[in-house]
C-alpha cells in the first residue's frame, strides 16, 4: 500500500510542478493553458453525473453561465452602480483600482460557487426525479432557456453583452493578467481534482454507481437516492460556477448565448471530453479534455471552414471505436494494469460461448 | 510507477517537447512582408458577412501590393494577413486575438466582423498595445470605453437609422410618427435601437411595438402579426443579414402593409437579388454606396471598386467589403506617415489620419470612431424584375427621390 502511495506521490508532484512551471515554459500559451484547466474541470464535474451517476446532463452549462454573470456582476456591483456599467451605449467610464479588482473577483468567485450550488439544489429537487432521456432533454432546455432569459435582463447588459472589468491598468506587466487567470484556474483544477479523488474513495461514489446501475434496487436497499443525486449535482454546480467566473474574467466580454450559456459549444464539449477520455473513471475526463483541447487548438486552424466537420468525424470515431473512451479501451486491452485479475480459463470459456 | 502512470508521463513530456519547439513565433515584419492578423467569422451565424469582410481585406491587400506596397524608411513592404476563423463566437475571437498576438507575433490587427466580436477582441489588443483598425464594429459602446488602440473606419451604429425616422417625420408634416421596431439580441442591433429611441424622443414620436428577436433570426411572424393589428407609420428591423432576409420573406408572405420599412444589411443580404420585387421600397441604412463621389488612387471611384470587386468575387460589393478594404488603406497611410514599425508611432499616426478613400473621408474622433463620414440611406427600386439599390438620402448624393408611402400589397403587381 505504502509503495503505491509513493508512486502516486511522484506522479502528482511532477504534474503539479509541471502545472506551476507551465506559464513560464510556454509563456505564449497561457490563455490556452487556462482554457485547458477549465475544460478539465468541466469534464470532471460532468463525469460525476454522466459517468458515475448515469444521468446525462446538458444542464451543467447553466451553472457555468450563472457563475460567469455572477462573478462579473459582483465585481462591478461592489464598487459601481451595475445598471450604469452595463447600460447600453455605456456613456460613463468606470475604472477599478487594483485593490477593487481583486477584492471584487474574490467575492465574486465565492458568490459564483455558492449560488449555482443552491440553484442546482432547487432545480435538482424539481427535475432529478426524471430518468434517462427525459432528464437529458429537460436539462438541455435549461441551458437554452437561461441564455434567452439572460439576453432579456437589462441590468446584466441583455443583448448588448456585459463587458467585464478590465484588468487594472496600474499593473504594467502585460503578462500579469495571463498569469493571474492561469494560476486561478490551475488552483481550481487542483481543488476539483482533490475533491473528485476524495469522492472516488468514498461511499458516496458507490452510491452514485448504485444509482447508475439500478436505481430501483438502490432505493430498495434503503438508499435515499434523491438526496444523493441532488448532492452530487450541487457539487458539480459549485465547481462549474467557479469555472464560469474565471472564464468570464478571462474572456472579458459576456454574451448571453455565445459565451455564458454556450450550450452549443462548451455544453457539448464537456460531454464529449468526458466520453472521449472514458466516463466513470478518475483520469478519463482529464485525458479526454487534454487530448480534445490539443486536437482543437492544433488542427482547428489548419482546416479552416472544415473544423466542425472534423469534430463531427471525431465524435463518430469516438462513439464507434472507443465507446468506453480511451480509459475504457485501455482497460479492456490491458486489464491487468488496472489491477484486474483475469481468469484465462473463464475468459476462453466465454469466448467459446459466443 | 505503474504502467498507466508511465504512459501518462510520456504523453505529457511529448506534449511539452512539441510545445517548446513550437513557441518560436515569427515577427510582425518578416522580410518584405508586414504581417497583419485577423479573426474572421468564416463559419457560424455571421459567416456571410465574415466572407464579405475577408474579401474586402484580400482585395485591398492585393491591390496595394500590386501598386508598389507600403514604403517605410525607403524600403517597399507588402501586406500579408493571417486569418483565423472565430466561428462567430466572442469567446473564440478573444482567444484567437491572444493567439495572433502571442504566438504568431502579430503587431497590427484588422477587426473581425460584428460589434460583439470586436467588443471581445478590443480588450486584448488594448492590453498588448496593438493598433487595431476595424471596419465592422459599429456599436457605440466600443467608443466610450477609452480604448486607445482601436480605430473604426465606420460611423457608430446608433446613427444607422436615425435619419430614417427624421424622414418619416418629415413626410408626416413634422409631426411625430408611430414606430414599430424589432431588433435582434445582439450588440449591433441593440445599438441601432438606441439610435431610434433617441430619434423618437427628439421628434416626439411614439414607439408602439418594441420587440427583441433571438439570434439566428429565422422567424418574426409574431412581431409582424402585431404590426398588422396596430398599423404603425414606420417598421424598423435590424438583425444582420438573416434579419433582413427573414423580414422581407415574412412581410411579403403575410402581406403586411406598412407605409415605411427601414432596415439594415439589405446590401449584404443581396435583398434586391434574392427577393427581387418583394423587397421593393425597403429603406436601408448603409455605410457606403458605389454611387458616392469619393475617390482614391488605389481603387479610383466607388463605381470602379464595385466593378473590380464584381470581377474578382462575382457579386456586387456590400458596404461591409468596401469598409474592410478602406481599413487597409488607412493602415498603409499610417505606416508611411509613421515611417516606422514602432507600434506606438503607428498608433500616433493613426490618430492623425485625415484622408479620402473611395469609401469616404476618414478622420478618427477621440473614441476611435470615424467622424468624417455620414451614413446614407438607399431604397430598393425595381424596373420590371430588375431591382437595385438607389441612394435617397442625404440629398447631396441622392440619385432618386424617396418613395413614400409604400403601396399596399393588394395594389402591387
Amino acid at each position: 500500500m505504502n509503495k503505491v502511495k509513493q508512486k502516486d506521490l511522484i506522479l502528482y508532484s511532477s504534474l503539479i510542478i509541471l502545472g506551476l512551471a507551465a506559464p513560464y515554459l510556454f509563456s505564449a500559451f497561457k490563455v490556452q493553458l487556462t482554457y485547458l484547466c477549465v475544460l478539465i474541470v468541466l469534464a470532471m464535474t460532468w463525469n460525476l453525473q454522466g459517468g458515475e451517476m448515469g444521468y446525462n446532463t446538458f444542464g451543467n452549462i447553466l451553472f457555468y453561465g450563472l457563475g460567469m454573470y455572477l462573478t462579473a456582476s459582483v465585481q462591478v456591483g461592489m464598487f459601481f452602480p451595475l445598471a450604469e456599467w452595463t447600460e447600453s451605449g455605456g456613456e460613463k467610464t468606470f475604472v477599478h483600482t487594483a485593490a477593487q479588482y481583486f477584492q471584487g473577483i474574490g467575492v465574486g468567485l465565492l458568490v459564483s460557487a455558492i449560488i449555482p450550488a443552491i440553484v442546482a439544489g432547487a432545480i435538482g429537487y424539481a427535475i432529478l426525479g426524471l430518468r434517462g432521456h427525459y432528464f437529458a432533454i429537460c436539462t438541455l432546455g435549461l441551458g437554452i432557456a437561461a441564455g434567452e432569459i439572460a439576453g432579456g435582463i437589462e441590468i446584466i447588459g441583455a443583448g448588448q453583452g456585459f463587458t467585464t472589468p478590465p484588468f487594472p491598468a496600474e499593473i504594467v506587466d502585460t503578462e500579469a493578467r495571463g498569469k493571474f487567470f492561469y494560476f486561478l484556474s490551475f488552483a481550481l483544477l487542483i481543488g476539483t481534482f482533490v475533491f473528485v479523488k476524495y469522492i472516488y474513495g468514498s461511499r458516496f461514489k458507490l452510491i452514485l454507481n448504485a444509482i447508475r446501475d439500478n436505481e430501483d434496487k438502490a432505493e430498495a436497499m434503503g438508499i435515499q437516492t434523491m438526496k444523493y443525486k441532488i448532492t452530487g449535482w450541487m457539487c458539480s454546480a459549485f465547481f462549474c460556477g467557479l469555472a464560469g467566473g474565471i472564464m468570464g474574467g478571462l474572456i472579458g466580454y459576456i454574451d448571453s448565448t455565445d459565451v455564458a450559456f454556450d450550450g452549443r459549444e462548451m455544453g457539448v464539449f464537456m460531454v464529449l471530453m468526458a466520453i472521449l477520455g472514458g466516463k466513470g473513471t478518475l483520469w478519463g475526463p482529464v485525458i479526454g479534455a487534454t487530448l480534445f483541447h490539443f486536437f482543437k487548438e492544433g488542427l482547428w486552424t489548419l482546416i479552416l471552414g472544415w473544423q466542425y466537420v472534423a469534430l463531427g468525424v471525431l465524435i463518430v470515431v469516438i462513439v464507434i471505436y472507443f465507446p468506453e473512451g480511451l480509459m475504457g479501451w485501455l482497460r479492456e486491452k490491458y486489464p491487468e494494469r488496472f489491477g484486474e485479475v483475469i481468469d484465462e480459463k473463464d475468459r476462453k470459456a466465454q469466448v467459446e460461448l459466443k | 510507477m505503474n504502467k498507466i502512470a508511465k504512459l501518462f508521463v510520456t504523453f505529457i513530456s511529448a506534449i511539452t517537447l512539441a510545445l517548446v519547439s513550437f513557441t518560436s513565433s515569427f515577427a510582425k515584419v518578416e522580410g518584405e512582408y508586414i504581417v497583419l492578423g485577423s479573426a474572421i467569422s468564416l463559419t457560424g451565424k455571421y459567416s456571410s458577412n465574415g466572407v464579405h469582410t475577408q474579401n474586402g481585406y484580400n482585395m485591398a491587400v492585393e491591390r496595394i501590393n500590386k501598386m508598389g506596397g507600403v514604403e517605410v524608411q525607403g524600403k517597399k513592404y507588402k501586406f500579408e494577413i493571417i486569418y483565423y476563423d472565430d466561428e462567430s463566437n466572442p469567446k473564440r475571437a478573444a482567444q484567437l486575438a491572444e493567439r495572433l498576438i502571442k504566438q504568431d507575433g502579430v503587431h497590427y490587427m484588422l477587426g473581425p466582423y460584428s460589434s460583439g466580436l470586436t467588443k471581445a477582441i478590443a480588450p486584448v489588443t488594448e492590453k498588448y498595445k496593438i493598433p487595431m483598425v476595424e471596419a465592422n464594429g459599429a456599436s457605440r459602446s466600443l467608443f466610450t470605453k477609452g480604448y486607445k488602440y482601436l480605430f473604426a473606419v465606420l460611423s457608430p451604429a446608433n446613427q444607422y437609422l436615425e435619419v430614417a425616422i427624421d424622414l418619416a417625420v418629415e413626410k408626416n408634416g413634422g409631426k411625430g410618427v408611430k414606430i414599430a421596431q424589432a431588433f435582434e439580441q445582439d450588440a449591433f442591433s441593440q445599438d441601432v435601437r438606441l439610435g431610434i429611441l433617441d430619434a423618437a424622443k427628439r421628434t416626439g414620436s411614439e414607439i408602439i411595438i418594441d420587440d427583441k428577436l433571438p439570434k439566428e433570426l429565422n422567424d418574426m411572424a409574431a412581431t409582424l402579426a402585431k404590426v398588422k393589428a396596430v398599423k404603425p407609420d414606420v417598421l424598423v428591423v435590424s438583425g444582420h443579414t438573416k434579419g433582413a432576409l427573414t423580414a422581407i420573406r415574412q412581410i411579403s408572405e403575410m402581406k403586411v402593409d406598412v407605409p415605411m420599412l427601414a432596415m439594415t444589411h439589405c446590401d449584404a443580404a443581396k435583398l434586391s437579388k434574392q427577393h427581387g420585387k418583394k423587397s421593393e421600397f425597403a429603406l436601408c441604412a448603409s455605410q457606403w454606396h458605389k454611387n458616392l463621389s469619393y475617390k482614391d488612387k488605389f481603387f479610383g471611384s466607388g463605381k470602379k471598386y464595385a466593378k473590380d470587386f464584381q470581377k474578382e468575387f462575382g457579386y456586387d460589393p456590400p458596404y461591409q467589403s468596401a469598409e474592410s478594404s478602406a481599413a487597409l488603406l488607412v493602415f498603409k497611410d499610417a505606416f508611411e506617415r509613421a515611417n516606422s514599425f514602432d507600434r506606438d508611432a503607428v498608433r500616433d499616426a493613426l490618430v492623425d489620419t485625415e484622408m479620402q478613400t473611395f469609401y469616404g473621408n476618414i478622420k478618427f474622433g477621440p473614441g476611435g470612431q470615424n467622424v468624417a463620414k455620414p451614413m446614407i440611406l438607399f431604397q430598393v427600386r425595381c424596373k420590371g424584375d430588375d431591382c437595385e439599390n438607389r441612394v435617397v438620402a442625404p440629398t447631396k448624393w441622392a440619385s432618386d427621390k424617396f418613395y413614400h408611402p409604400i403601396p399596399k400589397w393588394s395594389e402591387r403587381s
